[in-house]
């Protein structure tokens, strides 16, 4: 419990850390001032806009400014939709979860079975057909991915709608997409620990008992090598979170991802900082949700 | 610890069960024939009627508002809240409006609203569309339907200004009672479709109103959906998921014609690429010969024909056919002569040849970059040596504000008041200064005098005189007129329209 609070104490600079990224970012990219006048805008026009948004003051005086409202959960307006940033991000999140939880289902559900084939059946024809399966998954980009799949199963075979968001059926393809690169990279890594695990003495006496293969494997090998797959679980949040972004511009699911694009592309940076800190703040609890069960399934680690 | 594993599969698939579960209602036009969804590139900016300049925004709020007047086919003048009009003098109009108009909230339509609209965005210069109405100098209440408006000058354009986007009237009573985040977030209007819910970058729905004044709504729903990815908007429609998709890939018009219940249609619009040219002083292309081969080198028919696959007409001219002052002589029409163009360097000084650079967009026009590369191409043949400057389009408008491009760069402008004087307001002095440095005295005055003559047939001939002095000085280098390519739905009968707008019951069902 102890050791919880001190890793949620350590969120705090990493999360101050990206705040500066962050802006330094979205200030070097561009004014958005430019983008937002139409093309009978005078030279007038402008300097009113750039003092009313507060950009003609010192940048670090535009820091501290933003940084106080941050803290506060106010990241400004949207331009774009005249409404503060932060409730349209959150008012994405639910969309944004409901992927990124099916997905991770697709791949949970794909790579325990393959990974612990693969190690079973080691360097068998088998194995080769799963790794190389896994290296072909991962190295598959979401929106090609994503775009041959709208192509083969929905204007083709018209199994599954294109795009959108409502009924399950429209999930199916948005999660596969984004599952399988998830899917490989957890293959992989199952693979190596159930490797390391029937490489282990308890086994070979296990072997050597004379109990049946399939026992061995199920009964003890695998109990102990799912204890890192749930550490891998949660130290995908980065990937999957990356993965929605394209995935949902594909497939026009109207999630956090498919927002933030549209922000960057239109310089919306109160939408775009906003995003980015919801997105930042899932990528450090997942890893710290990693980081303790780790510690809660394998007692070995000493907390301090 | 196998309990550990089991709980967490478990709370997981219930998370997502609970989430899958609550879902808003399905979508697409699949199976029910009262709806009607188009899809586009991307979501509207606003429902501030006067703070945005966007078309495709306008195509929705045109559902949702009315104009006074409303353009028919021919761009002449018909009723829309307006029962008629009449000119008192030189600056004074008087507008009989139509009785028995109610808003979606049930507010009459009355001469406040009036007053109200077009007042807020002639005299508020925050607005982005101000410009366009600051000619507006006030709205005079006479009774509850009928107004006089006063402009400031004789504005022989105010018709045409009162029947396009900026110029939608907005509900008074509401907005001053309910304030403009509430109106931002329920506008109403009065025309046949109210608002339903906008889900942002996803999509707009609006329902039918069944008070309309005018004929009855055709459609239950119209749904306009914003889909970015090209892939995915051509799928949509290929499955029968949306009835119309904008802004087709030229590559894909064979695969939608040759797809069960689809069809493309093409039709022209207003916006014209073209090149605009540095004239000032110190650039090579301060010498007319250059400017001229600079013509003579482009083969546009070959542009349209390859890039475009005949999405677009060449031109010489930004005031296109159903445009006020449009010039028949400069239409459809190119220069192509490379061996003269070869020539006009030669005397030019430039035997050897000579560099300039060419910026352009990637992405923000109808194959843009294809265009302007295809151009380079074309432009070495005859001895130019082009340094393409290929920018994305914050970068490419901050350039484009700061009047810091070079010698060429290639850009795309509509006509959204179907008058000839819109488009030439970038080549009055003041805009051109820095930007091309073109200064005409002939043209200049001829743009003065037309822009308050009340004379229709002179002020015709004004601006076709115009456009051929800028074909003869090129200042700008036109390209060709942009045809729009819509994927349609074969159960729908649409016609796309010259301004890009998509009005609803102007669609139906075959």
């Amino acid at each position: 419990m102890k050791y919880f609070f001190k890793s949620l104490l350590q969120v705090i600079p990493v999360l101050f850390i990206i705040s500066l990224i962050v802006f330094i970012l979205v200030n070097v990219t561009g004014n958005p001032v430019d983008l937002m006048l139409p093309e009978t805008a005078t030279e007038e026009d402008r300097a009113n806009l750039i003092q009313a948004l507060g950009l003609d003051q010192p940048l670090h005086v535009q820091y501290f400014r933003f940084l106080k409202n941050a803290v506060q959960g106010d990241f400004g307006e949207s331009f774009r939709y005249n409404q503060p940033a932060l409730p349209i991000v959150l008012e994405r999140l639910p969309a944004t979860i409901e992927l990124a939880v099916t997905s991770m289902i697709v791949a949970t559900l794909l790579s325990i079975p393959l990974g612990i084939l693969s190690a079973v059946k080691r360097n068998t024809f088998l194995d080769v057909l799963i790794t190389g399966g896994a290296v072909l998954g991962k190295a598959m980009p979401n929106f090609w991915l994503g775009i041959m799949l709208i192509l083969i199963l929905s204007v083709t075979l018209k199994i599954f709608p294109v795009s959108g968001h409502g009924t399950f059926l429209h999930l199916v393809l948005p999660a596969i997409t984004l599952g399988t690169g998830i899917a490989a990279e957890m293959t992989r890594l199952i693979r190596s620990s159930m490797l390391e695990i029937l490489g282990q003495d308890y086994i070979r006496t296990a072997r050597s008992k004379g109990l049946m293969e399939i026992i061995v494997v199920n009964k003890h090998a695998l109990r102990n090598a799912l204890i890192p797959v749930v550490t891998i679980m949660a130290l995908q949040t980065s990937t999957l979170i990356g993965g929605t972004l394209i995935t949902e511009t594909v497939f026009s699911w109207p999630g956090m991802g498919q927002l933030l694009i549209q922000a960057v592309n239109t310089r919306d940076m109160a939408l775009v900082q906003a995003a980015v800190f919801v997105i930042a703040l899932f990528v450090i609890l997942g890893n710290l949700l990693a980081d303790l069960t780790y510690r809660y399934l394998d007692p070995r680690i000493k907390y301090n | 610890m196998k309990r550990f594993g089991m709980m967490v599969v478990t709370m997981v698939l219930a998370a997502a069960l609970t989430l899958t579960g609550c879902n808003s209602g399905g979508s697409g036009a699949v199976g029910n024939e009262k709806v009607l969804t188009i899809a586009r590139g991307a979501d509207m900016v606003s429902f501030d009627v006067h703070n945005h300049n966007n078309t495709s925004t306008e195509a929705i709020h045109v559902n949702m508002f009315n104009y006074l007047i409303k353009l028919d086919e021919n761009q002449e003048p018909q009723p829309d809240l307006a029962e008629s009009w009449e000119q008192k003098n030189d600056t004074t109009w008087e507008f009989k409006l139509k009785e028995n108009v109610k808003f979606h909230n049930g507010d009459p339509f009355t001469a406040e609203d009036v007053k109200f609209s077009l007042e807020r965005v002639a005299k508020d210069q925050s607005l982005l569309e101000h410009t366009s109405y600051k000619q507006i100098k006030e709205v005079k209440v006479i009774d509850d339907h009928t107004v006089e408006i006063i402009t400031h000058n004789p504005d022989p354009v105010l018709l045409n200004r009162l029947s396009r986007l900026g110029s939608s009237m907005l509900p008074s009573k509401y907005i001053e009672e309910e304030g403009w985040d509430q109106f931002l977030k329920q506008p109403v209007g009065t025309g046949p479709y109210q608002f339903e819910e906008w889900i942002r970058d996803d999509r707009v729905v609006l329902k039918k109103y069944d008070d309309y004044f005018g004929e009855k709504p055709k459609w239950n729903q119209v749904v306009f959906r914003a889909i970015p990815e090209e892939a995915t908007r051509v799928g949509e429609l290929m499955t029968g998921g949306v009835d119309i998709v904008e802004n087709t890939p030229p590559s894909d018009i064979e695969r939608i014609n040759g797809n069960e219940g689809t069809h493309v249609q093409e039709a022209p619009t207003q916006r014209v690429m073209m090149l605009v040219v540095r004239m000032s002083e110190g650039n090579v292309t301060a010498d007319p010969k250059v400017r001229e081969a600079i013509e003579l080198a482009i083969d546009n028919q070959a542009i349209t024909d390859n890039i475009l696959q005949g999405a677009g007409t060449p031109t010489r001219t930004r005031v296109t056919p159903g445009t006020f002052g449009a010039n028949p002589k400069l239409y459809d029409k190119y220069e192509y002569d490379p061996k003269k163009a070869k020539q006009l360097l030669k005397e030019a000084g430039f035997e050897k040849g000579l560099k300039l650079t060419l910026s352009a967009t990637n992405g923000r026009y109808l194959k843009d970059k294809e265009i302007a590369e295809m151009i380079a191409a074309m432009l070495s043949e005859v001895g130019i040596q082009v340094k393409l400057d290929m920018l994305e389009w914050s970068k490419y408008n901050e350039k484009y504000q700061g009047k810091k491009f070079d010698e060429l760069y290639m850009i795309g402008y509509g006509n959204s008041m179907f008058d000839g004087g819109y488009a030439f307001e970038r080549l009055s002095p003041e805009v051109a200064k820095g930007e091309t440095d073109y200064n005409n005295a002939e043209v200049e005055k001829l743009l003065e005098q037309a822009m308050e003559n009340m004379d229709e047939k002179e002020r015709e001939q004004q601006y076709q005189k115009v456009q051929e002095l800028v074909a003869a000085d090129r200042p700008h280098i036109y390209l060709h007129q942009v045809k729009g390519i819509y994927g349609v739905n074969d159960r729908i009968n649409f016609n796309p329209r010259l301004d890009e707008l998509i009005i609803a019951d102007d669609i139906e069902l075959k």
